[in-house]
This record gives structure tokens, sequence and C-alpha cells, in this order.
């Protein structure tokens, strides 16, 4: 049994929900123009990133917790102060950003812009410099779509040491870029629908991916090689990657212009826990009545936030079950393993006993 | 020492807190207080402080000092805000291979549940599951309805019995079919049942003590606090119709009369302590 807490600070659906490095602060960014900053071992909320004029997209952390970037539908993205909620640069751009992302060392970031109103969806990097207010309003570095708006930027995510990035594309491919030159180094298209999620593992060697064509799926960063897929049963909005324990909890459901023509029983407004090596679904939590828009786990693996179309966010701290779940397979090696180790044991005591009597 | 009279003295009596520290490293603390019936109780507690020594991460720790910002600039309440911060239902998480089967199974299960339920309805003339009225063996069985409900009021166990009785009851009356309310029970001699009448009395407070000055519109702004008040008496003498000092207060509920004795017994109403107890049937009194 878990007993979630709601956080109800957003009049507006969740887009994005994000845990700092640390994992003791939840950062949520909804379609209400506001970004929230919360504790999340009780859900106490610190205060509010004010400023935005349009829905927030998204919004992540440097490692430090000392910077949050918000990306907009409003043109811009800002950069706060993550212990004042005070915004000290904001980038302008000629169509609205849809994802930003720090680097894993927190000196550089990269928004995505829309394919909107004739402009070309584009990856835009810029530094980051932690000495001074002021920022760089050129990017360092733009990694453009040339293949049309059905192929723009969806979704993207630094690849381990910041030297790649891998981005989603809205037919369902994924590709592959150099941080620093822009260089494209190679894709697939493992999706037949929009990419709506990209979460990298702890080490960022590997991520998965989820996708409106109702499958969450992992790759692993160096070839993009498939490396397991988790099938589903509605189209899904968010996928991440739980530490400690080897699960992958997924979440969706009915599009929100569907849900009146549906039942919540059917709407499949659920997070569900498949496992990371077997694929197989192996328990859901309910409790949303809408989509879930995104699903963050805590860095340490000890709770899961998700982030509905409902407008709630929804932390859950793991029970014991949780970790105390685990496959016949595994109990049965685990228990080999045992018996080894007290066989060694036994041997090594015999062994020390013949040598006290020889002695 | 002779229990002191007055509550005034008694207050100043308590002799001060004693701290005996213990060789060890225990501390004693022996303290006086009266307890609910004024006695003098002396409490002698033994404690041993334990340091634990938690390690946080500090950063966390510094970040646990935040001052709020935005929207919570001006939101003085400590810790979780309960206007943006609840706690769910709690949520069932089983995780398990097989937690597809285990769901469905549930499922059938509840609707089997659900099914036994529904089967509640069930006809008085072939005891099928279906309205009376819509039996199909209304006509060849032939029960007459309207004497049937007329059995059903009477007794409800021994339909074809109860029936006879009324005839014979009423038998002046001839076929009316309505028996007046204090009838109904009384057609085999039965008294009205005794949980009926105590069951009204249970939820009556007896109010005494009351200063004399106290009318019934104050006696009704205290109760109405703790619940709606079906009657209220005041017992007054016949001929200055001054106040004996004794009400009656009949609540809507028991719950609520019990809150009421907890809120006003023992308090001070007008210059009284007024005490609230519920009334006692009249054969007890």
């Amino acid at each position: 049994m878990m007993r979630p807490i709601l956080l109800k600070g957003h009049e507006r659906p969740l887009t994005q929900v994000k845990f700092n490095a640390d994992g003791d602060l939840l950062f949520s960014v909804s379609k209400d123009q506001e970004a929230s900053v919360w504790y999340s071992s009780n859900g106490e909320r610190i205060g509010t990133l004010n400023g935005h004029k349009g829905t927030i997209w998204s919004i992540d952390v440097d490692p430090e917790t000392d910077y949050v970037t918000t990306a907009s539908a409003d043109f811009t993205g800002k950069l706060w102060k993550a212990q004042s909620g005070e915004c000290i640069y904001t980038w302008n751009f000629d169509a609205p950003a849809k994802r930003v992302e720090f680097s894993p060392d927190g000196n550089k970031v990269f928004f995505i812009t829309d394919e909107v109103m004739g402009q070309i969806g584009t990856i835009k990097i810029f530094d980051i410099d932690h000495s001074k207010n002021e920022q760089s309003s050129t990017p360092v570095l733009e990694i453009k779509n040339d293949k049309g708006v059905s192929e723009r930027f969806s979704v993207a995510a630094w690849g381990y040491g910041g030297l790649t990035i891998v981005a989603g594309h809205a037919n369902g491919k994924l590709s592959k870029w150099d941080a620093k030159t822009g260089a494209f180094l190679g894709g697939v298209k493992p999706h037949d629908l929009l990419v709506t999620d990209i979460q990298t593992s702890p080490d960022k060697t590997y991520f998965i991916t989820s996708s409106k064509d109702k499958s969450a799926k992992l790759f692993d960063v160096d070839k993009l090689e498939l490396l397991k897929s988790y099938p589903s049963d509605a189209p899904l909005n968010s996928a991440c990657i739980t530490p400690v324990k080897d699960y992958i909890i997924v979440g969706g459901g009915q599009d929100a212009r569907d849900v009146t023509t549906t039942s919540a029983s059917e709407g499949k407004f659920e997070a569900k826990i498949h496992h990371k090596i077997f694929e197989d679904e192996i328990g859901r939590v309910k409790g949303h009545f809408g989509p879930l828009n995104y699903v963050a786990v805590h860095p340490r693996g000890t709770a899961y936030a998700s982030g509905g179309e409902d407008g709630y966010i929804r932390v859950h701290h793991f029970a014991k079950s949780y970790f105390d779940f685990q496959y016949d397979v595994e109990k049965t090696a685990q228990a080999a393993e045992q018996q080894a180790l007290d066989k060694k044991e036994q041997e090594e005591e015999e062994k020390k006993e013949q040598q006290a009597v020889e002695a | 020492m002779a229990p002191s009279t007055s509550w005034a003295d008694a207050e100043n009596d308590l002799p001060s807190t004693e701290v005996v520290e213990n060789s060890d490293g225990t501390k004693t603390v022996i303290s006086y207080k009266f307890d609910d019936k004024h006695r003098k109780v002396k409490v002698t507690q033994t404690i041993k402080l334990i340091k634990v020594t938690e390690n946080v991460n500090p950063a966390i720790a510094a970040r646990k000092k935040w001052a709020r910002f935005g929207d919570e600039m001006n939101n003085s309440t400590v810790g979780p805000d309960a206007r943006t911060t609840q706690f769910g239902e709690e949520v069932k998480l089983l995780l398990s291979t097989s937690w597809k089967q285990d769901a469905e199974k549930e499922k059938t299960e509840k609707k089997k549940e659900t099914k036994e339920k529904v089967q509640t309805i069930k006809c008085r003339t072939c005891g099928g599951d279906h309205f009376t009225s819509k039996c199909p063996f209304k006509d060849t069985l032939g029960v007459d309805l309207k004497k049937e409900a007329e059995a059903k009021m009477a007794e409800p166990s021994s339909a074809t019995v109860a029936a006879a009785a009324v005839a014979a009851g009423l038998g002046g009356m001839g076929a009316s079919s309505y028996v007046p309310p204090h009838m109904r029970r009384r057609l085999n001699g039965e008294a009205p049942l005794p949980s009926e009448t105590e069951k009204e009395d249970t939820t009556t407070l007896r109010v005494t003590n009351l200063n004399s000055m106290v009318d019934e519109g104050m006696l009704n702004t205290l109760f109405s606090r703790f619940g709606y008040i079906h009657r209220l008496t005041i017992l007054r003498n016949r001929e200055t119709r001054e106040s004996r000092g004794i009400a009656f207060v009949e609540m809507d509920s028991i719950s609520n009369a019990k809150r009421a004795i907890e809120g006003v017994n023992g308090r001070g109403f007008m210059n009284l302590i007024v005490n609230v107890d519920f009334a006692k049937p009249r054969g007890e009194r």
C-alpha cells in the first residue's frame, strides 16, 4: 500500500515534473504559465516561478540545484535562480520552445524550438555562465531539422558526458547528434507515431522512449540499438527508468481530446510498471482521472511523481513490497549464489581445522 | 493535610517540580498535579535523553531552510499547506507477474457480489427473481394482490393467517385496508416495542444547576452549536413562571447529544457550573 501525496498547485494540465539531482525537490510546470517548486518528502510548495506568458512546456534543474530553466510557448526560455525564484535571463526565440535540458555538467543547455509558422524546428545549445546573470543570446550550436515538418524534433536528451544529443521526432524516428560539432551520427525509426518522451538512465548510457504508438522502447546511446521494448494498451506520454530496482514506469492514456467519449476505466489513466529486463508489465498504479503527461522517478529510486492532464501531481513514495518483488528466476539465482557462498565457507573452515590438526 | 475546600487556595497549594540528576545519566522529574476528582497526584518520571544523529546531505539540509518565494511568499503556514498539498487515498501496488489475472479475478468476484445483491428482489407469488407485479404465474397461482398487501401490513411472517386476523379484528370496518398507526402493532395484543420509546429518550439531555435567568432562547443558542434541537423545555414554577434551574433538551442524534455533554457539562454558564447528562427514563429517576 502506498499513500500518494496530491499536489494541487496548477490550474491546468501538467506538462512536466522533475526531481533535482538529490531528489529533495520537485519541479513542475503546466499550461497555466507558472512553474512550482516543491519539497518531495512532504509535498510542501516552496514557491512559484512567475514570469512566462504562455504554457510552459518543459523545465530542468542543473546538477547543483542552483539554476532552473524553463521552455515556454511564449517564444522564450528563461533561466531562474532556484533558491529565490528570480528570473535572471530570458532567451527569445522565433517559435515556441518545447523542451529544455541541462547538460550533465550543468554548463550547457539545449532548447528545442517548434516547427511552426514557417520556422524550422531547431535544437539550440547555449553556454551557461555561472559567474554572472547575463547569458549569451547566440547559441553555440544549432541543429536544424531539414526533413520537413513531419519529422520535426519533439523531444531530446543529452547522452553520457554531454557528448551527444539523442532526439525524438514527430514521425517516430530517433536521431543522434554530436553536441560539439552538430554532426548527424545516425538514426533509426522504431516508432510509428510521435515520440513523446526520452529519459536517460542515471549514467546516461541508455535511454527510454515513449510514443503515441502505444509502446515504450529502451535504446543504448552508443549504437541506438533497440535493447528492450514494452508494449502498452494506450498511447504513452512519458516513460522513466527507475534506479535501484530494474523497473520501467510508463504513463499515458487516452488522448485528452478523446477523453469525453470514454469512461475512466477505459482511459487507461494508470502508471504502468514494467520489469526492465523481462519486459513484462508487473503492476499498475491508479489515481489520475486524466492521461498522465509525465512520469519522473526520484534519483534514489524511493519515489516517483506523475503529472496528469487533470492538473494534479501525485507523488508516490514506494512501499516495501516494491523493493521486495523478485522474479522466480532471480530468487533461485540468489539462493544458488547463497548456497555456493555457504559451501565455500564450510570448505574453508574444514581446511582451517585440518591445518590446526596437522599443526 | 485536610483537603482544601476552596478551589482558589488549592491551586496555589501544589509543590514545585523537582528535577534530580541520577548517576546513570537519567533524570527523575517529580511533579504534582490535580486529577479530575481534585485529588493531588504525584507524578514521578524517569527520563533518559538519547541523542540521535542523522546524516543529511548538507545541500539538502540547506535547501530545507529556503525561504518561500513567488505565490508562496506570503504564506505563513508551517509545513505543507492544505490548499496545495493533500493526501490521496491509499493505492494498492502489489508487483507480480500475474497481476493481470489477479485483477481480473477480483473484478469477477465483485461482479458476483453485485449479482447476488440484485437477487434480493423476490416475487411474492412464486419466489422468483422479479417483481411480484411482473410474475408470469400471476394468473395461474391466483393470489389476490390486495389481500396480500393487507396481510403484509398486519404480520409479515405468516401471510394468510394474519389476513384472517385482520378480517376478524376489523370486522366492523368491512374491507377497508387502512389500519390506523396506533392499531397496527396492537392487532395481536402487542405493546409498542419498548426500544422505540427508549430511543426517543436517549437523545434527551437533562440540564441542571441552571441560572434562573436562563430562558429558552439562550439555551437554544448554547445547544444548537452541537446539532439540531428537536425540543427544549425549561421547568418553571407554575405560578411565578420562574425557572427551577432544570431543563430538558432533545437533540437530533445520540452523537450530537454526546458532544453536547462533552461541551457543556461542568462548564460555567451564566455564573453557574451546569450539569448535563442523559435524561434517565422515568422509572429509573
